[in-house]
């Protein structure tokens, strides 16, 4: 009697050609679908325009920063009370920062009786008043938020005449 | 004299490297695509700021309000400022019966209590003039709502 010999070697080839289609595919569509947009924060404004503090009581000192503008929008002057802190951005952010600092205590966390009012021209770029407000919301050290002042508020509008 | 039976020679590459690698980047490219941030105009252009970090916790109600300009192709400022609203572009002076409205579909949907929680982020040029900012948070607030959020894109430390 004849046998015969078998030829399979137990190897079995796995059909590859469709799955490397797949990949390719789910590969183009998540790099197409790729957006890189740099991640955003946001400060939040507690006391919104004009709105005095719920409990005047709890506020000791009200601190006021003034910001003036050119015609065209730029940085004028910075005012902190009667102080002009002059219009060299972002140094004068800068002392704005150092002066808060010096009243909410240094690095001994933030101060729940200082309020800020913020009283911009009606002109004035966005982009001062996002300074403005990083300036007396606290600053940046090794890393870690240090923060002066947590209520921040904007003055009534300044219609322009 | 015996010839040797020549067998085919079937080259095959071996595909494993190329595979592993293939499923990297497609793991890379799932980790980092982020499809959270739809609401984004990318024609707004924000300012840089050190302290603005996105919150701790993610907010559960929040409205995002993109203001800025129509620029031509040289970044030069066509026209504007406007809210970019989905479709259409609207000055702010004109905005107030949309966010009216947006207030009162929230209103049905989610109570009134939810609603006045919802907070308004605007996300603004850098060149849009503060007191149009102003002019729309007091609009908000006359309409209702309570809390807003000035957005900036996060800088790193120098």
């Amino acid at each position: 009697m004849k046998f015969r010999k078998k030829e399979t070697d137990g190897k079995v080839d796995m059909q590859m050609a469709a799955m490397i289609d797949i990949v390719f595919q789910l590969l183009i569509f998540f790099m197409l679908t790729l957006k890189i947009i740099p991640p955003e924060g946001d400060f939040n404004i507690n006391m919104p325009i004009g709105e005095m503090a719920q409990s005047s009581s709890d506020i000791k000192l009200d601190l006021k920063v003034k910001i003036e503008a050119n015609p065209d929008g730029s940085l004028s002057q910075l005012w902190f009370g009667g102080r002009a802190l002059g219009n060299d951005y972002p140094d004068c952010f800068d002392r704005l920062n150092n002066e808060i600092a010096q009243i909410a205590g240094g690095q001994q966390g933030y101060s729940d009786d200082l309020e800020v009012e913020l009283n911009p021209d009606y002109n004035l770029h966005y982009r001062y008043i996002v300074k403005a407000i990083s300036s007396c919301r606290g600053r940046m050290r090794n890393g870690s938020l240090i923060t002066y002042i947590e209520k921040i508020k904007f003055a009534p509008i300044n219609k322009p005449q | 004299m015996k010839f040797k039976h020549a067998k085919p020679t079937i080259v095959e590459a071996d595909m494993t490297p190329m595979i592993d690698m293939t499923f990297q980047l497609i793991a890379f490219f799932m980790i980092v695509t982020n499809f959270d941030q739809t609401q984004a105009d990318e024609r707004v252009k924000l300012p840089a700021d050190r302290l603005a970090r996105p919150p701790k916790v993610a907010r559960e109600n929040e409205i995002v309000l993109n203001v800025g300009f129509l620029r031509n192709s040289d970044g030069s400022v066509s026209s504007g400022p406007f809210i970019f609203y989905p479709g259409e572009d609207i000055r702010v002076a004109d905005f107030e019966p949309r966010l009216r409205r947006e207030f009162t579909i929230s209103e049905k949907q989610h109570g009134l209590e939810k609603t006045q929680d919802t907070t308004i982020k605007i996300r603004s040029d850098g060149d849009v003039p503060t007191g149009m900012i102003q002019e729309l948070i007091k609009m908000g607030k006359d309409i209702g709502f309570v809390k807003f959020a000035l957005v900036a894109k996060s800088e790193d430390d120098p």
